[in-house]
């Protein structure tokens, strides 16, 4: 039994509504637990509003979606406890930020799922101490943080509910080299911690490679693929016929193919490719 | 070549909870007329302050900023300066004042004076420039991000500037949007012959300049052709910057004992240097 | 939800009434509005009535759109002519008497009068709105206020203008956010749909301080932005858009104050 299932999700938004929202149809998918999941797909394909269907945060038009085996809107008046098994970051999540100081602020999802005292108190703590919060910011207020570390609090406000799923909606967008790293690092120190489930929503082919064990590809709303991360690379042409791209280094390698050196097509992070050619340069000189 | 844009000596200083803090600092620069130029930098580097310096938005503490040979301190050519060099910022959604797409291109000529018809003929063809005329009558909360961020482009060529300088136009945009406001950027520069100044913190983006500025705490570490510049690959990893994939490629080759330079950043160029390194 | 509110009411259409000048049709409308006011005959509240119907049709907008505005104020209309029936000459005939309340004849032709004028002004102003764009309107204000330049407020009428522009083009953007400052907040266990007045309106806190902080970085930055493009305070400014009277605008004109003639002959002959 898949941990999340979504069966035949369909959502279709009003046709009066002023906003452009990216529909979804028809999609089906198993999410296994300890899963990393990439979601790909170009702006308006349907990756926000298929994320936002998995926390209940949108009501699918038709279809259902299964956590450990229950429809989560069974029972509508408990979907508030379905969001704190499913953690949702948003894009730039640091203007989420409200509470005066970043110890309230990160308190506030756990408290928002009736925890009091201790255990509330354990909880930050312990999510501080997993994610590198430092103690001496738990006084401050969030607003007088750096950029980065405001997203780190931002982050650990949604970690703090402990979900057992946790999508990202593009977690490193506008931060530099430094930020990036230390976004990567904390997703992977939770994951560590918890054996939680995650779902990255990202526009990086190259961050992709590194991070996703299987990737999803939306197109206009439909699924396109969903498979292991070097199958999906594989289909190179697939990929670019819905405006999207394998990674640079494969890129590379189609290129060195075509000036007719003999590499391999499965390339897709730098490691591998400094690795294949490093044999290729040394079988020449053997 | 004549210089569109002298900083002389400047030193930038503000002031938070009564402690002095200079961002730049006896800084010196000059920007050719017709160029350009790429300023790459980490967030915190100064090189969004150097940029409001540029027209004058921020007047240095001491030294000076010369637009045209006018000072950017004198308050009397204030307008002047800012129509010469105009700005393009990161959230497009923060620098579009109308409703409709061309009454905000509209905005800037209309303060000028100009005439309607004047006006008018300015707005049309500064969005053709941009290819968004067909979006005239939009509202600009119905775009995309990179149509939203030509449409701020189109804003300030329509004030016919001699000089552009975008800061980090591209941070907040997809891929698709990237490309687009830099293919818009380098058509304006080579064929409408605008001194182009673009601040960014993606190497990539460097690639057609004519020439690549690195700062690092309020200084110029590097400052070359973009080949020189991307060749320094550890110098530009060390201060922070964002190295794309095919120069960290080249790069950990080098590492790893081959022997190629990391000068080049497109796909093609790279492999072709990947297989005459192979064949040496 | 957010996402439901229409702003601005402008319902697309080629109508004359579309057409007119965005000035002639505010100075019109409130025109009609006047002599809607100033029937009080029964002869002339018809007419008035009729004229304002075939605006409506004219308009080509649906009279569903009509009836909805309606809608949302019928209870304060009702309200009106209920009061209204109490307060009748008792000469004109007493209908019926309850307690110390006395319903008379005069007291319900006032009751009519009442609805039926505060019904026509709704329907006017809603063939405005439905007819005009939120920016022309914008722009038609800042042109007719702007004879006040001559008595010294020419900044106030600038300033007054641009902020309407501002606000049209932000509500969107501020509308969005706000849906995305709850969504992110309901992700973290929020809940805005439960519980009495006091705890809703707690819940509002972690939506409202983000709003507001990122409302102040974003005028902040839209100032400079203003800056970067000239802006002088409006001194020296043209307009690109230029609004031209034409012979249509003249015609209607001409119409809505035969309108107005006709209801004050109905109103002194009859």
């Amino acid at each position: 039994m898949a941990l999340l299932q979504v069966k035949n999700l369909t959502h279709s938004y009003g046709g009066s509504s002023p906003f452009v929202h990216d529909a979804v149809s028809n999609i089906s998918l198993d999410i296994e637990k300890g899963e990393i999941i990439g979601i790909i797909g170009h702006t308006g394909s349907g990756k926000s509003t298929l994320v936002q269907h998995l926390n209940g945060l949108l009501k699918p038009t038709e279809g259902q979606i299964l956590l450990e085996d229950k429809d989560i809107w069974e029972n509508p008046k408990e979907i508030r406890k379905v969001r704190s098994k499913v953690g949702l970051v948003f894009q730039y999540p640091e203007y989420q930020l409200f509470e005066e100081t970043v110890y309230a602020d990160i308190a506030f999802g756990p408290k928002n799922m009736g925890l009091s005292g201790n255990e509330l108190d354990k909880r930050v703590r312990d999510i501080c101490r997993i994610i590198g919060v430092k103690d001496e910011y738990l006084n401050k207020s969030p607003f007088d943080l750096s950029g980065g570390e405001k997203r780190r609090v931002a982050i650990a406000g949604v970690m703090a509910m402990y979900p057992q799923i946790i999508i990202f909606d593009e977690p490193t967008a506008g931060l530099d080299p430094a930020g990036r790293e230390t976004v990567i690092k904390i997703i992977n120190d939770y994951r560590r911690e918890t054996g939680a489930t995650v779902i990255v929503v990202s526009h990086s082919m190259e961050d992709m490679a590194m991070l996703a064990d299987k990737l999803l590809v939306l197109n206009d709303g439909k699924l396109e693929m969903f498979d292991s991360t070097e199958k999906v690379f594989s289909n190179g042409d697939r990929l670019r016929k819905i405006g999207l791209n394998v990674p640079i280094v494969t890129r590379v390698f189609a290129q060195l193919r075509n000036l007719g050196v003999d590499v391999p097509e499965d390339v897709f992070t730098v490691e591998k490719a400094v690795e294949v050619l490093k044999k290729k340069a040394g079988e020449k000189n053997a | 070549m004549e210089k569109i844009i002298e900083v002389k000596n400047v030193t930038y200083e503000y002031t938070d909870e009564e402690m002095k803090i200079a961002v730049l600092r006896n800084f010196s620069l000059d920007i050719e007329k017709g160029s350009f130029t790429v300023i790459l930098g980490h967030n915190g580097s100064g090189k969004s302050t150097l940029a409001k310096l540029l027209n004058g938005l921020f007047k240095p503490t001491s030294g000076d900023v010369l637009v045209d040979g006018i000072n950017t301190k004198d308050e009397e050519t204030e307008i002047e300066v800012k129509r010469r060099v105009g700005m393009v910022f990161q959230n497009p959604d923060n620098q579009l004042i109308a409703s409709v797409v061309e009454e905000d291109v509209a905005f800037g000529p209309e303060n000028l004076g100009l005439s309607s018809e004047v006006i008018r003929k300015r707005v049309d063809d500064a969005l053709k420039t941009v290819d968004m005329y067909e979006y005239r009558k939009s509202s600009p909360h119905h775009l995309s991000g990179g149509q939203k961020q030509r449409v701020a482009i189109a804003g300030i060529i329509a004030m016919e500037p001699e000089c552009i300088v975008l800061d980090e136009p591209t941070a907040m945009l997809d891929p698709k949007g990237r490309a687009e406001i830099i293919k818009t950027v380098t058509q304006l520069n080579k064929e409408k012959g605008i001194t182009v100044v673009l601040i960014t913190h993606y190497m990539e983006e460097a690639e057609n300049a004519d020439r690549v500025i690195v700062m690092n705490d309020g200084e110029i570490i590097a400052d070359s052709l973009p080949k020189k510049v991307f060749s320094q690959v550890e110098k530009l990893k060390n201060v922070g910057l964002d190295v794309p994939q095919t120069t960290e490629l080249l790069y950990m080759l080098q590492k790893n004992g081959f022997n190629i330079d990391t000068d080049v950043i497109s796909i093609k160029e790279t492999a072709e240097k990947i297989k005459s390194c192979l064949e040496e | 939800m957010l996402k439901d509110i229409t702003f601005g009411q402008y319902y697309e259409g080629n109508s004359p009434v579309h057409k007119t000048d965005p000035r002639a049709k505010i100075v019109l409308l409130i025109a009609m509005i006047v002599f809607v006011f100033l029937a009080n005959n029964i002869f002339s509240v018809v007419f008035a009535a009729l004229s304002v119907f075939t605006l409506m049709y004219i308009s080509g907008v649906p009279l569903r759109m009509y009836a909805k505005n309606l809608k949302a104020i019928l209870p304060i209309i009702i309200f009106t002519a209920f009061i209204n029936v109490f307060y009748g000459d008792k000469n004109t005939g007493i209908v019926f008497e309850v307690w110390k309340l006395t319903v008379t004849w005069g007291g319900i032709y006032r009751a009519f009068f009442m609805a039926t004028r505060i019904i026509l002004l709704i329907f006017i102003s809603s063939a405005l709105t439905y007819t005009t764009t939120p920016n022309d309107l914008t722009d038609a204000i800042e042109r007719l206020l702007s004879p006040l330049k001559y008595v010294g407020l020419k900044s106030a009428v600038h300033i007054l203008a641009m902020m309407m522009t501002i606000t049209l083009r932000f509500i969107p953007t501020l509308i969005e956010e706000t849906e995305k400052i709850m969504n992110a907040q309901k992700a973290r266990g929020a809940d805005l749909e439960n519980g009495n007045l006091k705890q809703r309106v707690k819940a509002l806190i972690p939506i409202l301080i983000p709003l507001l902080i990122s409302a102040i970085r974003r005028s902040y930055e839209l100032a400079e932005a203003m800056e970067c493009r000239c802006y002088n305070g409006g001194e020296g400014r043209q307009r690109m858009k230029q609004l031209h009277f034409s012979f249509r605008d003249y015609i209607a004109c001409g119409v809505v104050f035969a309108v107005g003639a006709v209801i004050i002959l109905l109103n002194i002959l009859l």
